[in-house]
């Protein structure tokens, strides 16, 4: 395939979007007014399709340590730790998560992509061999692709098909890596992690978890899905991100075997990139103090994210998973997704859009991200909203619920 | 080429077959030769599917990064042809 040819081919994706008017690429957010809430096309808009799941973006200790570290530390680091050196706030957010998670090995990387790009390039050579969750985040495809490993999928959230793939692998499953993630971002479903990790370990395999979606939001402690699994003193691989519950930039991975580290000496996505920004770090920092010590925002996320899931559904939209922080309702087709979303939109409510292959399963899913920011006025806006677009789910709904 | 294998081939061909046909195919007619990106325009995931289907057919580990050899249903015919006799 030539160039022009490539162009002319995502033309054509970017043509399917804009005739179904379901091109994201449209939405530009003119004004931020608070994590819950932007100007959109002239328009107060109640943002319900971000990750700010603990509502930091705009929390005063979060502000106030990145703009320390912007005054004290300047505006970027402009070059990697390996060639320029590390920052000594690299460091101490190091230790901060290694303690948190009481293990030995912590790194942090520039982004969520990156770290898995990072831990996956750093840990696996051609020949070796990955079984991951169907359902896996782009980057940890891309992460096994480029390592040059052999990786299969399970089917998505299924220990018995995790069990017979590794069966399969024979003498290979033996420090093979089991990949998963913890809340999955798209049908906002959570694995099963304790089985599947004691599946792993019982074919001698390594349990890599991705809590991109799940950090600071599951767990008694906000460690994420592990935690709440029981599973910490066994996962080998814990990665997560700072561009969701931790409200910055850059990502994260810990890990109880202290040979973690060697990845500071042969990880591209770690060596060759520059490392976070001071005020970035400086707001994960005081994010990740957040979470430590304030567990109201977490109940405050989980409240909203009841109160959205029980009023939809009474509502009569199907929704794909149990209450979380991430709701998805599934619609039949694209072209009725795409006309919601738009209805929303001019109603003042933003959520994501997500068709195939995206949307897992086919048809459209309108995602809807909760956070511990939004009030429960604005989570009853919300489910009006939904109500005046598609009357006719709406009273499909009311008549169920009264005949019950 | 014996009898065996060509049997062997032929089952393969047929299962690609069975489970494609799902599948839309450009030039109208589903073959051997049929790219399964250019003529079919499989994605990401129908093409995961369709190997998950394949391992559980023929109970061999089929990795995702081995697709990079693959264009065709012949081609891949052949890949799924080498993993089942490696087994035996
Ligand atoms: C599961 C998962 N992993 C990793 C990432 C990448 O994180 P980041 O946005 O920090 O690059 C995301 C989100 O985009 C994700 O959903």
């Amino acid at each position: 395939m030539s160039i022009s040819d490539r162009f002319a081919e995502l033309a054509h994706l970017r043509d399917a979007l804009g005739a179904e008017e379901a091109d994201p690429t449209r939405i530009v957010m003119e004004k931020i007014l608070s994590p819950t809430e932007a100007m959109i096309a002239g328009r107060p808009t109640i943002l319900v399709g971000t990750n700010n799941y603990l509502g930091l973006t705009f929390d005063p200790t979060v502000l106030a340590a990145a703009s320390a570290a912007l005054h004290e530390q300047g505006s970027g680091t402009t070059g990697s730790r390996m060639a320029n050196g590390s920052f000594a706030c690299h460091a101490a957010l190091e230790r901060s998560f290694a303690d948190f998670y009481g293990v030995p090995s912590a790194m942090v990387f520039s982004t969520g992509y990156q770290t898995n790009l990072g831990l996956l390039m750093g840990i696996l050579r051609p020949g070796d061999k990955v079984v991951l969750d169907s359902h896996s985040h782009a980057c940890i495809y891309d992460g096994c692709r480029i390592s040059g490993a052999d990786f299969l999928a399970f089917r998505h959230n299924d220990p018995e098909d995790l069990r017979k793939r590794l069966r399969r692998l024979g003498d290979d499953a033996k420090g093979a890596l089991v990949i998963t993630e913890g809340l999955y971002s798209m049908l906002g479903d959570t694995a099963p992690l304790a089985e599947l990790c004691a599946i792993a370990k019982e074919y001698g395999a390594w349990f890599m978890v991705d809590e991109a979606h799940s950090f600071g939001v599951y767990g008694e402690r906000g460690l994420g899905l592990c935690e709440e699994a029981g599973i910490l003193d066994q996962v080998d691989f814990i990665t997560g991100t700072f561009s969701k519950s931790l409200a910055s930039l850059g990502g994260f991975c810990v890990s109880r075997h202290p040979e973690l580290q060697l990845l500071r000496y042969g990880s591209r996505p770690y060596i060759f990139t520059a490392s976070p920004s001071p005020a970035s770090i400086g707001a994960a920092a005081a994010a990740l103090e957040a979470i430590r010590t304030r567990p109201e925002l977490k109940a405050n996320l989980w409240a909203n994210a009841t109160r959205l899931h029980d009023g939809l559904s009474a509502a009569g939209y199907e929704l794909a998973a149990p209450v979380s922080p991430v709701i998805a309702v599934r619609v039949p087709s694209r072209e009725e997704g795409a006309r919601i979303w738009n209805a929303l939109m001019e109603h003042g409510v933003y959520v994501n859009l997500v068709l195939p292959p995206a949307a897992p399963e086919g048809a459209a899913l309108l995602r809807c991200s909760l956070s511990a920011a939004h009030s429960f006025d604005q989570i009853d806006a919300i489910i009006a909203a939904f109500k005046t677009v598609a009357p006719e789910v709406a009273t499909g709904g009311a008549q169920s619920t009264a005949a019950q | 080429m014996s009898h065996d294998t060509q049997d062997l081939e032929q089952e393969i061909l047929d299962v690609l077959f069975e489970r494609l046909s799902k599948f839309p195919v450009k030039s109208g007619t589903l073959t051997a030769d049929t790219s399964l990106v250019a003529d079919m325009s499989l994605d990401s995931v129908n093409m995961m599917e369709l190997l998950m289907e394949v391992e559980d057919t023929f109970d061999v580990s089929f990795p995702l990064n081995m697709m990079a050899n693959v264009d065709t249903v012949q081609n891949l015919a052949d890949q799924i042809k080498l993993l089942v006799e490696k087994k035996s």
